[in-house]
């Protein structure tokens, strides 16, 4: 059975302001199968995000190979939920058009655009914020947002590029426990990007630890701690203390 | 009533000892004493309005009786201007001037936000749309549309269509630059999110591109239809027959000045009313706009 998203040899040039070339990754390979929950870590510089962006289909290796589902990816598609770093959501639209935006540019009426989004509305609950703007919106409820639109297509993989890394602690924990939920309830895989140890630790079934100039994966931790994680419990501490220090070394 | 109240609390210890009421009292009688002083600001402010406009019309009243080398022939009084206003109101000519002259800012105007939106969108989105067209436009846009007055005409002949042609040609351009810096504006975030949710490159363009430079649009609208009159009145102050900026120009054949001084106040006044309007119609169809 072939994996979900195969990278094989990856390999990315770019070119940076001062019009030198470097290597934002450089023969990179890894899988990413059905159900898991990855989070790629590493210091600003390591390729994680040029990672998420091959996978997103937004930009395309230099060389090597980037498959989805066993075919090569040809560009962004609803197969694959994005959510961003920024914020993303159209400022223009409420939180429920928003979330009912894919459903609109398909054509799907609007009686199931309404039953649809009532239902990831409530699955992030936001049934009482449906009808405010974004800017009306704290960044925690934009961010949940963001994460039911991306979902709302019903997309194999979640692509999230530090999705919450301008939130603040308090929020940030409970969101991770709401990507959780929705991971575990609707069983889709997620490549999570972030710089956060403690952030990869409570999420992700595997770790990939990525190093920088040029972009390469360091090591994959795999985590085998059961769902829901308890931060303060020493098995926690001590993968937490394995990460910290293949990160650092 | 209060007094029982307060005995009964006494009893409960010190913080009690004020009665509850008391604060709301307090409360009360602060903001009543808050919004009469604003009232009272906002009345003063009003009045001091109200008295700039009679001294300056007094002072202009004066003006021709106290400087003995004035003509009034060459600067009515507003007693006179008034009359003369209340004529062409009666007649209807100046209703009439004011109908054919919107008409033609809002064909034009109208024209130019289509044809300038479009634009706009096309050269933001397609570098080779926007190198394509760059120099061109760019040198097109530093014509002053009041050179092309004359040109209008021999093309367009002294009708309708050479004051619409000259509105739109002023208006086009704002708009279109307006648009164009809205569209480069756009976060690549968004254009990104939109595909990876099942975007065409035309719902692109027309679901997220559009709406994420609308606030830009809509400045360049509003500069549009300020230029729009502009240009008006140069095109009705040659070779047109009717409209405010003709009347302009024959009450100044006719020695008419007060007919001069409606025509331009009216002018200033249509220019202030439309910009009132597109504010007001900006709020109402953009709600989100006026919320972040």
């Amino acid at each position: 059975m072939t994996a979900l998203i195969e990278i094989k040899n990856v390999s990315k040039i770019y070119a940076t302001s001062d019009d030198s070339a470097t290597w934002a990754l450089q023969g990179v390979s890894v899988n990413i199968e059905q159900g898991e929950f990855i989070c790629a870590i590493g210091p600003s510089g390591c390729g994680k995000t040029t990672l998420l962006n091959i996978i997103g289909g937004f930009i395309s290796p230099t060389e090597g190979d980037a498959l989805l589902n066993g075919n090569a990816i040809q560009g962004p598609g609803p197969d694959r939920g994005v959510v961003f770093q920024e914020y993303a959501l159209f400022s223009w639209l409420t939180s429920r058009e928003n979330i009912e935006f894919p459903m609109r540019l398909k054509g799907v009426s609007k009686a199931d655009r309404r039953a649809m989004s009532d239902k990831y509305l409530e699955m992030i609950n936001l049934t009482h914020a449906a009808d405010r703007y974004p800017g009306e919106l704290s960044g925690g409820m934009r961010q949940r947002v963001a994460v039911a639109r991306a979902l709302v297509n019903e997309p194999q993989l979640l692509l999230m590029d530090e999705p919450f890394a301008a939130v603040d602690a308090m929020t940030r924990a409970s969101l991770q426990e709401e990507v959780l939920r929705l991971w575990e309830k609707l069983k889709f895989s997620v490549l999570f990007i972030t710089h956060n140890i403690e952030e990869a630790v409570f999420l992700s079934s595997k770790i990939i630890i990525m190093s920088p100039h040029p972009g390469r994966i360091k090591e994959i931790v795999p985590v085998d701690l059961p769902y829901p994680r308890d931060r303060a419990s020493p098995e926690f501490g001590a993968l937490y203390a394995k990460v910290n220090e293949a990160f650092h070394t | 009533m209060s007094v029982q109240t307060t005995s009964k609390q006494d009893s409960d210890g010190p913080e009690a000892a004020v009665s509850p009421f008391h604060w709301q009292e307090q409360e009360q009688a602060f903001l009543r004493k808050l919004n009469a002083e604003k009232r009272k600001k906002t009345i003063s402010q009003l009045t001091l309005n109200l008295l700039g406009v009679v001294l300056f019309l007094l002072l202009w009243e004066a003006t021709p009786h106290v400087i003995p080398w004035m003509n009034i022939l060459l600067f009515p009084p507003p007693s006179d201007v008034v009359g003369t206003l209340v004529e062409l109101v009666e007649s209807g000519e100046l209703l009439e001037n004011i109908a054919i002259s919107m008409q033609r800012v809002l064909l034009g105007f109208a024209l130019a936000a289509v044809l300038g939106i479009v634009a706009g969108l096309f050269t933001g989105r397609i570098a080779l749309v926007q190198h394509l067209s760059d120099p061109v436009l760019h040198g097109m846009r530093s014509i002053p549309a009041i050179a092309l007055v004359p040109l209008s005409l021999l093309w367009f002949g002294i009708g309708e269509a050479s004051k619409v042609a000259l509105i739109s040609w002023g208006a086009f351009f704002p708009i279109w630059l307006n648009t164009f810096t809205g569209v480069r504006d756009v976060p690549p975030v968004l254009v990104r999110s939109a595909k990876s949710l099942g975007a065409t490159p035309y719902q692109t363009m027309f679901n997220v591109i559009l709406p994420a430079s609308l606030p830009f649009i809509l400045v360049g609208l509003r500069q549009g239809i300020g230029i729009a009159l502009i240009v008006l009145v140069a095109a009705e102050l040659a070779g047109a027959s009717s409209g405010v900026g003709y009347m302009v120009a024959t009450s100044h054949q006719l020695f008419r000045v007060d007919i001069m001084f409606i025509g331009i106040a009216t002018l200033g006044f249509l220019g202030y009313m439309v910009d009132r309007l597109f504010t007001f119609l900006q709020s109402r169809i953009f709600p989100w706009y006026s919320s972040k």
